[in-house]
């Protein structure tokens, strides 16, 4: 994969955070500022940073599509993934904190999240390739951010900084804090990949209680004991008038 | 009798359809020879319909891409927005979306078998309120025909007895299944504000019929039916005509050109094997053209003669015009109430068992109402296969984040509006003599745009979905959305019409009540562009039942 990235960290900005950060400071890959004079840099301080957003620019994916004609009945996906091993881990550890195991679900890398990402961002289709800028870019941010913050990329920082950086960007409110909007944006897209991908899964469908799929012989069933007596009640406390059964006529 | 490939017809076909597939059966029912002609590639329900297979097992979890504009699992083929190598073009400021298919049985493949019959007033609309133009025939005529057509395809549902709803003769309709609780809940708050929600009619077989099986009550029926319960030309008309022995069936062949001859009959088609691009004249004795509304018009228009240099049976000039779509538009909400609230299994026949027929005819009686017609609305509520949207509008992370989109699944409600828009002289489709498809075929170019009788009626809607929802305490998105924003594109409802329109009078139609032309008479059109006007109720059940009468009355012709 080409990637071409030019920061968008203007050099004066650079050089200021320079006297704050020290060290080796790189962005997207490329150092930016190098300076030993301050070595004790890594930190909890998460001071916010100022806007920064790599704005890597990406060559389009044109592989082959599944085309208009697939067999569906026998699925077969023919791109290839694309996503670096660094990526993918940097996805792994995201999934996860989106998505973690809990009494009622496994988590989100354990139903294999990740891969359903990344054959996602390496689709041909111009909707997954939007996709694919922002979740590039996005990891990149987080990998910038973790540098300016804490000396670490992403994955390596730990976990208290990890979600440092991800309560600044998990919430839809921070679309209007200028120097979070891209990286929450990108949040947002994550979480509904993440999660649709978790739940459409095997384990995901058990969790979250879809019962359907499954062929009946006869008259549907139509909906439990439980059920009706809960939708009554809901209609009695919204004040409507009582469920009735429809009636044929 | 003309011949191909050794077998002997008296009928061309143009279209595997509804309208052709209906056609077809009927005519080889009766022992005349058939020669239909399928655009689209052969297709198999039986091998090829991908039944229970999950969203995780295809590509992309399944969801749309310019490929498969419906999602993977759709049963369309070598279709959707777009057919691959054959455009059509919209004119200027105008936006029109033609969904078409390349394959046996046509779009009727994957619809969404919903089958509501016309009313008297549908038919007689001028008579009524004054506007556009009356059906030359009448619901006292067409109704022993649904009730034959319901009877044949197998129709699920009831006879409530509403204006909107005709009832069917006793023993017609099939057992509708039980309502979900979102919809009893629905039924529930209509009933507060003095409306009804009632069994939406599906073309399901929820008992079993001939050789077709009962509903098993899941999997979408928008991939097709290997079993045959959601009724489709390729799992029940099509075989009943092939084993007959009076049909031949050739497939990959797109007509180009419908001739004529010296006494002015329509004498033969030339199509084009998509196979290998080759061109193949064949004749014929009568020909019946049901390749869909806008391709009928197409390939009239595309077939210049002397006699006719505006196109085949057009001396009217209303080929191609009075095309409508069925209006669209959505409201949706959620309904906190029922966060949480029990599962279980909510398939059922996956699509939806209450809807919401049209409730204000009285109010346009008295004129209270800034628009004519009406619509019904279409209702989506149910725990549903959970997809790449289930996270809605969860935010944060985390557990809190996981719990969110747990409690709200199955919480949400969506009202499909589908009205009624008027014939105008703004809609309509036309060659574009600047552009040919692949096979040199030239094009369609569409003209739109909507008038304030379509913007007001969505303003209607739009206010009472969200009058619907407030009712059963959802919170309902986008409150402020207006209808120009809400309104769907032209063709995006897929119930586009009109475009070979009957009626009484030769100058101002082009199809007589029996879909013959005026101008041609062994040349008969059986698709949807026959319609005079574009009722809400969906279109399908009126285009076979027209098609089975029609096609009934030819072979009575050729049989005497």
């Amino acid at each position: 994969m080409s990637t071409i990235y030019n920061s968008k960290m203007s050099r004066r900005e650079s050089l200021k955070r320079i006297g704050t950060m020290g060290a080796v400071i790189m962005v997207g890959g490329i150092p930016v500022a190098c300076d030993t004079a301050e070595p004790e840099v890594a930190s909890l301080s998460s001071t916010p940073t100022q806007g920064h957003w790599p704005e890597i620019e990406l060559e389009a994916i044109t592989g082959p599509t599944y085309g208009t004609d697939p067999i569906i009945s026998n699925p077969t996906v023919p791109w290839s993934l694309t996503l670096t091993d660094v990526q993918r881990d940097q996805l792994a550890v995201l999934s996860d904190i989106i998505c973690p195991a809990d009494e009622r679900g496994p988590s989100a890398t354990a139903v294999g999240v990740p891969d359903v990402i990344d054959e996602w961002v390496s689709a041909p289709y111009a909707s997954q390739q939007r996709d694919r800028v922002h979740i590039i870019n996005g990891l990149q941010w987080l990998d910038d951010e973790a540098q300016l913050r804490f000396n670490a990329n992403f994955v390596s920082a730990s976990s208290q900084q990890q979600i440092k950086i991800i309560e600044d960007i998990a919430y839809r409110s921070q679309y209007d804090v200028p120097e979070f909007e891209q990286g929450a944006r990108f949040f947002s897209r994550l979480r509904r990949l993440v999660f649709g991908a978790y739940f459409s899964s095997p384990e995901g469908i058990e969790d979250i209680g879809y019962m359907g799929n499954v062929a009946i012989v006869g008259e549907y069933p139509g909906p439990t004991e439980e059920a009706m007596s809960h939708i009554r009640q809901v209609a009695d406390s919204l004040g409507l008038p009582p469920i009735t059964e429809y009636v044929v006529k | 009798m003309a011949s191909f490939e050794g077998f002997e017809y008296e009928v061309i076909i143009v279209g595997s359809g509804a309208g052709g597939g209906m056609a077809a059966h009927v005519l080889t029912e009766a022992g005349i020879k058939v020669l239909l002609l399928e655009a689209g590639r052969d297709y198999d329900p039986v091998t090829e319909t991908p039944m229970f297979q999950q969203g995780h097992e295809a590509p992309l979890r399944g969801v749309s891409t310019s490929d498969k504009n419906f999602g993977y699992y759709d049963a369309t083929v070598d279709g959707g927005w777009q057919v691959p190598g054959e455009p059509y073009s919209e004119a200027e400021d105008s936006r029109f979306m033609w969904w078409r298919a390349r394959m046996l049985g046509g779009r009727t493949n994957h619809w969404g078998r919903l089958v509501p019959r016309f009313t008297p007033a549908d038919f007689k609309p001028f008579s009524f309120d004054g506007v556009a133009m009356d059906w030359p025939v009448g619901y006292d005529e067409i109704s022993p025909w649904y009730d034959r057509c319901e009877e044949m395809i197998g129709v699920c549902g009831d006879n409530p007895g509403l204006d909107d709803t005709p009832s069917s003769s006793d023993g017609v309709l099939l057992p509708p299944p039980k309502p979900r609780v979102m919809e009893l809940l629905l039924k529930s708050a209509c009933e507060s504000l003095g409306i009804a929600a009632v069994p939406m009619r599906r073309a399901i077989l929820t008992q079993p019929k001939d050789d077709r099986q009962a509903c098993l009550w899941a999997t979408p029926c928008g991939r097709g039916c290997s079993i045959g319960a959601a009724f489709q030309t390729t799992t029940s008309l099509l075989p009943w005509a092939m084993s007959s022995g009076n049909l031949k069936i050739v497939t990959d062949a797109m007509v180009r050109e419908v001739h004529l001859n010296d006494e002015g009959q329509a004498s033969g088609v030339t199509f084009v094997n998509r196979t290998n691009g080759e061109d193949m004249r064949i004749d014929g004795d009568h020909i019946i053209l049901a390749a869909s509304a806008c391709e009928t018009a197409r390939l009239l228009l595309n077939s210049k003669s002397e006699l006719f240099p505006n196109g085949l049976a057009n001396s009217s000039g209303e080929v191609g015009r009075n095309l409508t779509d069925s209006l669209g538009a959505g409201v949706s909400g959620y309904i906190p109430a029922l966060r949480d609230r029990p599962k279980y299994n909510e398939d059922g026949h996956t699509g939806n068992h209450l809807y919401i027929p049209w409730w204000d005819r009285e109010g346009q009686k008295k004129g209270t109402l800034n628009f004519s017609r009406g619509y019904h609305f279409e209702v989506g509520a149910r725990f549903g296969s959970p997809g790449m949207g289930i996270a809605g509008s969860a935010d944060g992370y985390g557990k809190d984040a996981k719990d969110e989109i747990r409690s709200n699944y199955g919480t949400n409600i969506g009202l499909s509006l589908r009205g009624e828009m008027l014939v105008s002289d703004d809609c309509y489709c036309e060659i574009d003599e600047d552009t040919t498809d692949q096979w040199g075929i030239p094009v369609l170019k569409f003209h739109w745009k909507w008038s304030d009788q379509e913007i007001n009626q969505v303003a209607h809607g739009l206010e009472w979905g969200r009058k619907i929802i407030e009712a059963m305490g959802g919170i309902v998105n986008n409150p402020d959305r207006t209808a120009e924003e809400a309104i769907e594109e032209g063709g995006q409802i897929i119930h586009e019409v009109g475009t070979t329109r009957m009626g009484d009078d030769p100058a101002t139609s082009v199809c007589n009540q029996w879909g013959q032309t005026w101008d041609v008479d062994n040349l008969y059109v059986m698709d949807g562009g026959v319609f005079t006007t574009n009722p809400h109720k969906n279109c399908t059940l009126t285009i076979l039942t027209l098609a089975m009468r029609n096609a009934s009355r030819l072979a009575e012709q050729l049989s005497a």
